[in-house]
Order: C-alpha cells, then structure tokens, then sequence
C-alpha cells in the first residue's frame, strides 16, 4: 500500500459518516426488510432505482422501510424520512393516503 | 655619499641647533622630526623616505586625535567626496533595513502558511481533503441527476489475522448523483471466542471519493460479532449531486467502494478521520 506512495500524491482521506455508525443487528429484527430490498435489486437488476421517466422507484421504497424498521428497532436514531433523501418518497405516500 | 650623510651624529647636532633658535616649539613635534631622520639609519634610501614624512607629518597627527576610537571618520577630505560617502552610507542603511525587513517578512509567511494552506484545501477540495459544508440540509433538498446512471461496485477486505467472513451482499448498484442507496455486507464471525473489529474503507477513483458521502455505515466504530454469528452491515450513502458538474468527473462511471476490517486491538489506534 504505502510503497506505492511518493511525495506530492494525494492521500485518500476517509470521512466519518454523518450520522455515524450502525449499530449492529444482533438479533435479525431487521432481516426480513433486508431480504426484501436484496430481492428488489436482483429483480430489477440491481438498479437502486428506475431511471425511466416518472415510475415510481422500487427499491428505494425497501430500502425506506427497512430504515424505517431499524428506527423502530431502536437500531438507528430517529430521523424524519424527508432528511435521509426519501422526501419525494414520503410526498408520494402523503399524497396516496390524502386521495384515499 | 649624498643622502646618506644625514649619520645619527649629524641630525642630533643640527635638531640641537635647531631646537636651540626655536624655543617656542613643543618638545614632542622636535622629538618627532628626531625619531623620522634617525629612521634613515636603515638603509640608503630612508633618508629620503624620512624627509618625504617630514614634509607630511602633518596628517598622521589629525589620525591620531586625541579622540581616537573605531570610529567612522570620512576617508576623504574632499567635501564632495565626504558626501558621497555618506550618500552611500545612508544608502546603505536602508538596504540593510529593507533585507532584514524581508527576512522577518519570510519567517512570518513560513509559520502562517500553515493554515493558510489548510484554509485553501478546504475551499478548492484539492489534496481529497474534506468539503465543507456538508448537513443534512443538503440531502434533503438535492435533486437527483436522473441522467446520469455511476455503478457502483463493492469490495470487502479483511486483515489476515481477523477470522471473519466478510462479503458485500451485492456486486453492484445502480445509483444517480443526489440519490441516496442502500447496500449491505454481510459478516460471520466463525470463531467460537467473540471477536471485536473496526473497518475502514476506500473509494477508487481517488478523486470521485470526494463526492462520496455516507450518511450512516458501519467503519471507525468497533463492531462485535459473537461466536458464530452473522450480520448484515448496511451502507447509507449517496453522491453528491456536483459530482455531475465536475469537469474532471465526466469519464467516470464506476465507483468501488471497498471495505476492510481489522481486528480492535486494545491501545491499537485506527487512524480515525477527522480534522487534522
């Protein structure tokens, strides 16, 4: 590693995350969300999402619930879905039930 | 014979007249004369040389003053050239100050070009240092680039004297700047002792790792996995949506993320990131 270094390159500096570290799932309460999302993937090729016009995305519906099922879990902090990235996903959802 | 006549006997008998039909002279100025004829005892020519320094004793005498010390005097007794000199003199001085005012100058800029630096490597993001200005404002409110698809590889290392069997649970993914991903690695401690480990991790290209940020993982904490158990690790990360507007992005479709843990020793100190 280090011999491949020389003066004047740059070093990769790794950044904390921002929220910090997950802490680990000792008991599997999060496994079937898990599952679920690694399905989605296979299916859909691994696309974390669809990039065709207005679809509504799969995958990252699963990897909202799973979070969602980790917070509940108590193993991630509690955190509105809007701040994670899923915001549009939350509008939808939002949306769906106002029409109901 | 010449100027060798002027013996020893010869000055002394003449001084003595001398000295005689002048009374009102000082003593030192008569033992003077003396003492530079008596030097034409050293050879032929020194007669002469004595006489040359009698007709110019002066001088020698205003050296000597009675203030004599190191003391700067004008070498010349030309008034012009008494100026210029201390034209020159003046001149002098302010070079003098000018440099040392300079070399002050450089040692000030050598200490403060430390943050310096470090103030324009945050500003620029050159050196891979970290961008500030990173909250989670900003991922709530970025708008994916839909049109531009990065796959994003991943890779799991593990020091050889950690026994786990770590994985990443995907190959790839699919992802557009301004989205946020979900992926998962997978670890199984096989050991019948409870092991405690700590990761770091890695982007390639070194540049793109800028662009990379995770909102929640699993790296710089110490992770235990009990004996025989397994556990899915998630990664919560996104790219920064900037990365489409970086020139020196454009080529770039593939991203690995890699992974490596290491076993937490006690007083082993992983090189935790950080502001430094």
């Amino acid at each position: 590693m280090l011999t491949a270094m020389s003066f004047g390159t740059k070093i990769f500096q790794p950044k904390p995350p921002d929220k910090g570290s997950f802490p680990l799932d000792h008991f599997g309460e999060c496994k079937g969300f898990k599952k679920k999302f690694m399905k989605c993937l296979h299916d859909n090729n691994f696309e974390n999402a669809q990039k065709c016009c207005m679809k509504f995305v799969l995958c990252r519906n699963e990897s909202k619930e799973y979070l969602e099922r980790r917070m509940e879990r108590q193993l991630m902090a509690r955190e509105p879905l809007g701040k994670l990235g899923f915001g549009d996903l939350v509008n939808r959802q939002s949306e769906a039930k106002s029409k109901l | 014979m010449g100027g060798g006549l002027w013996g020893p006997r010869w000055t002394c008998a003449a001084l003595c007249g001398w000295r005689r039909s002048h009374p009102g002279l000082t003593a030192g100025v008569a033992e003077r004369i003396e003492h530079f004829l008596r030097l034409g005892r050293r050879g032929p020519g020194a007669a002469e040389r004595g006489l040359r320094r009698l007709g110019t004793w002066r001088r020698p005498s205003l050296a000597r003053g009675p203030s004599a010390g190191p003391q700067w005097r004008p070498k010349g007794t030309n008034p012009f050239t008494r100026a210029q000199e201390e034209d020159w003199r003046r001149r002098n001085k302010t070079v003098l100050t000018y440099v040392a005012a300079a070399a002050v100058g450089m040692l000030g800029a050598s200490y403060a070009a430390v943050p310096l630096y470090r103030l324009y490597c945050q500003t620029t993001g050159l050196g891979g240092s970290a961008v500030a200005g990173h909250g989670s404002d900003q991922v709530e409110n970025m708008v994916p680039v839909k049109d531009r698809i990065i796959k994003v590889t991943f890779n799991a290392d593990v020091h050889a004297s950690l026994q786990w069997n770590f994985r990443p649970q995907q190959s790839e993914i699919y992802v557009v700047p301004g989205e946020t991903a979900l992926a998962f690695y997978k670890a199984k401690n096989p050991t019948d002792k409870p092991v405690i480990g700590i990761s770091t991790y890695n982007v390639v290209p070194f540049e793109a790792g800028q662009y990379f940020n995770k909102i929640q993982c699993f790296c710089f904490e110490e992770q235990r996995l009990n004996p025989q158990e397994e556990v899915d690790m998630p990664v919560f990360f996104y790219i920064d949506p900037e990365f489409a507007e970086d020139p020196r992005m454009v080529n770039v479709d593939l991203i690995t993320l890699s992974y490596t843990f290491f076993e937490a020793k006690e007083g082993h100190k992983l090189p935790v990131p950080g502001y430094n």
